[in-house]
């Protein structure tokens, strides 16, 4: 290649560089204030725990509420995958997918339909393309999602389950665990079990204000009626709790996927570099050359 | 003469939107409105969507629309309230709620009679309707 050629690409190279560099620096600008939220969602989901013991000890028990009771039999099951509106995040969206589909088919051979939700522009263009159209899908706020979303997407679930569309709601998501690492997670929302309402959970210690455990309390209304609406906020929380460690998750890998591109980048800058200084080297050898078979000639 | 204050925090699932001292809350349960002041009785009480007003003083009040929640008065006087959402009146935007209602109400009219999917429906029509009144100072 021409000297001149090769400068051509390292400067292109050099720009792409530049760029993966910002997407890379944006991502973990954002990561900060994703992570902020996910442990701003802690005091909340505790005070809420906390609250609902409250009410079922004044109640006697948890009523037997519609999404808490199991199905004898599972004909339909829909599945939630949490994906991204973007791309270029490594593997980020195409894990979901993958294991989505995986769990859809296991469902189909165990005599199950499968009824896909997703939320995400990558999750409903995935799905579609593989001839496995969500029934709904949630797009636009992947980068940062507001409760309000969390509610939209668990009022769609829950409505579909006690109105016995489903007989059972699964989510996929990408579960935070630091800026480098994510993994795959697979929950049941629906049929909710009483345990993970009634255990010691670690939102418990972030919770907020003080127990009530030994007052006279009053009810408004009585706390049945309270626990009829406090037990499906759990649904919300946790799809909430997923909506906001996917975004984190998201740039985490979009971080980790860019500063990988920025390195790429460099090596191919260093061998390109390396390559010029050798087609110059030959230009330079090649005009002492000219010269010295030029001078023999006169001499 | 002031009144006795007492600690209002004031939570939603996105952080932490109001913590101080207050003279007097005034808000709206599921059964009317109510309003607190110091020494209330321990109180566990479910929230509609409504105008949350939050006395500092009688001439210092901090209002927000609040979404569906609930508000506990603990043992020591102090008051949590835990709302889905909170927003200042001002940051409301009466197009965007227009929009919303719109498609609350025909979810609502689209859902089979007594279905949760129509129960549902009417819950986000009537935060629709309650945020509107009050982005319309009503």
């Amino acid at each position: 290649m021409a000297q001149r050629d090769v400068k051509n690409r390292i400067a292109s190279v050099k720009n792409i560089q530049k760029i993966t560099r910002a997407m890379e620096m944006v991502a973990a600008a954002r990561l900060r204030r994703a992570e902020t939220r996910i442990a701003a969602l802690r005091p909340y989901a505790g005070a809420i725990r906390r609250m609902t013991r409250q009410a079922a000890e004044a109640a006697g028990d948890v009523p037997a509420l519609p999404i808490l009771a199991d199905r004898e039999q599972e004909e339909r099951v829909a599945l939630l995958l949490v994906t991204a509106d973007r791309g270029l995040a490594g593997a980020f969206n195409s894990q979901i997918i993958r294991a989505g589909i995986r769990a859809g088919d296991d469902h189909v051979a165990g005599g199950r339909e499968v009824v896909y939700y997703a939320t995400g522009r990558r999750g409903l263009s995935s799905l579609t393309f593989r001839n496995r159209a969500p029934e709904q899908a949630f797009t636009g706020f992947t980068e940062r999602p507001s409760y309000a979303n969390a509610r939209e997407i668990s009022h769609a679930l829950t409505a579909a389950y006690v109105d016995g569309k489903v007989d059972r709601v699964e989510i996929l998501y990408n579960g935070y665990i630091s800026p480098m690492s994510q993994e795959v997670r697979r929950e049941t929302l629906l049929p909710l079990q009483k345990a993970t309402i009634l255990d010691a959970h670690e939102d418990d210690a972030h919770a907020a204000g003080e127990s009530n455990a030994h007052a006279l309390v009053d009810y408004e209304p009585e706390p049945e009626e309270i626990l009829e609406r406090l037990v499906p906020d759990y649904v919300e929380i946790s799809i909430f709790r997923a909506l906001l460690e996917s975004t984190a998750s998201e740039l985490g890998a979009r971080m980790t996927a860019m500063r990988s591109a920025s390195d790429n980048a460099g090596e191919i800058i260093d061998d390109l570099t390396l390559e010029m200084n050798r087609a110059r080297q030959a230009e330079i050898t090649q005009e002492i050359m000219e010269v010295v078979a030029g001078a023999e000639a006169l001499g | 003469m002031a009144r006795t204050t007492f600690k209002v925090e004031v939570l939603t699932p996105e952080g932490e939107v109001f913590n101080d001292e207050v003279e007097m809350i005034a808000t709206k349960t599921v059964e009317g409105s109510i309003g607190i002041l110091a020494k209330h009785q321990p109180l566990l009480a479910m929230l509609d969507p409504a105008e949350l007003r939050l006395y500092r003083s009688e001439s210092e009040i901090v209002t927000l629309a609040q979404g569906e929640g609930y508000l506990q008065v603990a043992e020591d006087g102090g008051v949590l309230i835990l709302v889905e959402e909170a927003h200042e009146p001002a940051q409301l935007d009466t197009a965007d709620l227009s929009e919303k209602l719109r498609a609350a109400e025909e979810a609502y009219a689209r859902a089979d009679a007594h279905s949760e999917e129509q129960r549902l429906a009417a819950r986000d029509k009537r935060r629709w309707e309650a945020f509107q009144r009050i982005a319309s100072g009503s």
